[in-house]
């Protein structure tokens, strides 16, 4: 059941115009980076060079694609609940006997297939640079990993959205409003205390931040894991709530 | 007949607002029930809880004695619903979409080809596999949403105006459909058209403001069998009243009477001393109860008042 949705959320999103929309701004906007990076690298001497390329690429390429995919996230995920709301096609699902939770997994897994050639768009590019730099595969892959996982969490997150309005519009305001506040909220450290790190460690930036420099930490997977599990589930409860409203 | 679905006291409130007040009824297999009332009365409500997309305030719910709320898998199985306006995925072209309700219905793999081409042939979609639903016209979107709700046989169908957007022709084949499908199910339907209730249905319940207003059979009562017939020339209600078994006959209108058999008339030998009296007979129907009579005087006088 899982799978029929999920199918049929990857079906509809690649015959649409969206899907492709993003990818090919995601990709510009990438390949400018990438083309900036390689020019700056070169420009410099030995002596100048703070970070190896690997590290400057993985912070600025990868860095930027999240931020592409904190946009892509919500936008794909209007589409799963909130037109379907609007539009009265969930009342298929709410009517057959599929329950909630499989379908939130299966929308989720369909919104997490449809991201993921964007997160696989930065490590597409430095193919182009196999054989003729010495990268580091591991480093490259561990931050093609965090941002895979800070696209699924983006992708609960605009599921969550998604669900609360009848209005996609709105819906992907309220994602992305959401997102920016994860994002931002680390910054709020500074604000209070110095020793209450708990402002940093909800910021999903300082998580990813670890994976573009190699390091896989089992608090930064965790992190991912959870608040992904925490949408997901506020999601189903949504759902759950819509029977009573 | 089995009873296939039971609603006790259901209530349904949307904040201050009582949509919908101690309803009961029980529908049988093999039965068409249609739910009249204007606008606002509770119908697409009623409907919406049968089919499991909202929970009731109160009451209870039971399809084939399961209940809905507890087991809403195992009663989701028994039903087939079309909305208002039919769910549809405009991306799909028709046989993915209908694939894709044969997987959310739990049907077989193997099943499924079978049960597409045969919800297709039903609905006459047999040529539209292969269109996008986009591209669709009303009438034949409408089909689609039809097509969705029987794919898996459901024992009961649950049809929220399912002719809206049908032209004439469309809504005689659907009327057609619905009969045919009543065979082996219970169907329940919304409907604004008294006409196509009257036509269609066996049953009608009239809602307003939430509550059943009316619940009757619209066939006369095996008791009072009465019949309506049109004849040619006009003739005078006291020519049938001499023909035997007839209690009583009455002109209603043009060339058409209404008759009242007595407990051992029956329709063949009343038509038989019709022809043998020399009365030309054009028609010869059971009497419905006039519900469009029955729909004002509960909901027009009410709205005067």
């Amino acid at each position: 059941m899982i799978g029929s949705i999920a199918g049929r959320e990857v079906r509809s999103g690649l015959v649409t115009p969206l899907l492709w929309v993003l990818l090919g701004a995601g990709q510009i906007v990438l390949a400018w980076i990438y083309l900036k990076v390689i020019e700056d690298f070169t420009g410099l001497s030995a002596d100048e060079r703070v970070a190896s390329l690997t590290q400057e690429l993985a912070l600025n390429l990868f860095g930027f694609a999240a931020i592409v995919a904190m946009l892509a996230a919500p936008l794909l995920a209007m589409r799963m609940l909130s037109a379907e709301f609007r539009e009265g096609n969930f009342e298929l699902i709410g009517a057959s006997p599929v329950r909630l939770g499989e379908a939130v997994i299966g929308k989720f897994l369909g919104l997490l297939l449809l991201i993921t050639p964007l997160c696989l768009l930065p490590a597409v590019n430095l193919v182009m640079l196999s054989g003729i730099a010495d990268l580091d595969v591991g480093h490259l892959a561990a931050a093609t990993l965090g941002l895979w996982l800070a696209a699924a969490m983006f992708c609960a997150i605009g599921l969550y959205g998604s669900s609360l309005t009848t209005q996609p519009g709105a819906s992907v305001l309220i994602g992305f409003g959401l997102l920016l506040l994860l994002s931002v909220i680390g910054r709020a450290e500074s604000i209070g205390n110095q020793s209450v790190s708990l402002f940093g460690w909800l910021s999903w930036n300082e998580h990813l931040f670890w994976f573009l420099l190699g390091a896989i930490r089992a608090s930064d997977l965790a992190y991912f894991g959870l608040f992904t599990v925490f949408f997901l589930a506020l999601t189903h409860r949504r759902l759950a709530n819509l029977r009573l409203q | 007949m089995d009873t296939l679905v039971r609603v006790t006291d259901l209530s349904r409130r949307f904040g201050s607002q009582q949509a919908l007040s101690d309803v009961n009824f029980c529908l049988d297999t093999g039965e068409v029930l249609g739910l009249l009332g204007p606008n606002g009365a509770g119908k697409t409500t009623c409907l919406r809880m049968l089919s499991g997309m909202l929970a009731p305030t109160h009451g209870r719910i039971e399809i084939k004695g399961i209940d809905l709320s507890r087991h809403p898998l195992k009663a989701k199985r028994l039903l087939g619903y079309l909305p208002e306006r039919p769910p549809l995925h405009s991306e799909l072209r028709v046989d993915e979409y209908l694939h894709f309700c044969a997987r959310l219905h739990r049907l077989p793999r193997r099943h499924i080809p079978e049960a597409v081409a045969e919800a297709k042939r039903r609905c006459g979609l047999d040529d539209c596999g292969h269109r996008l639903i986009a591209k669709l016209s009303k009438g034949f979107r409408q089909r689609l949403g039809i097509a969705q709700a029987i794919l898996h046989r459901p024992k009961l169908l649950i049809l929220d105006e399912p002719t809206e957007g049908l032209d004439p022709f469309q809504m005689r084949e659907l009327r057609t459909l619905i009969r045919n499908l009543a065979q082996e199910c219970g169907v329940i339907l919304s409907s604004h058209l008294l006409a196509e209730v009257q036509a269609v249905c066996d049953r009608a319940i009239i809602m307003h403001q939430g509550r059943i207003q009316f619940d009757a059979s619209l066939y006369s009562p095996p008791g009072s069998n009465q019949w309506r017939v049109r004849l040619t020339p006009t003739s005078d209600a006291s020519t049938l009243l001499i023909l035997p078994h007839v209690l009583s006959a009455e002109a209603i209108g043009g060339d058409r009477y209404r008759i009242a058999l007595d407990a051992l008339g029956n329709p063949s030998d009343l038509s038989r001393s019709i022809v043998m009296a020399g009365l030309g007979l054009l028609e010869f129907v059971p009497e419905h109860s006039d519900l469009e009579r029955v729909f004002f005087d509960l909901i027009g006088v009410e709205e005067r008042t």
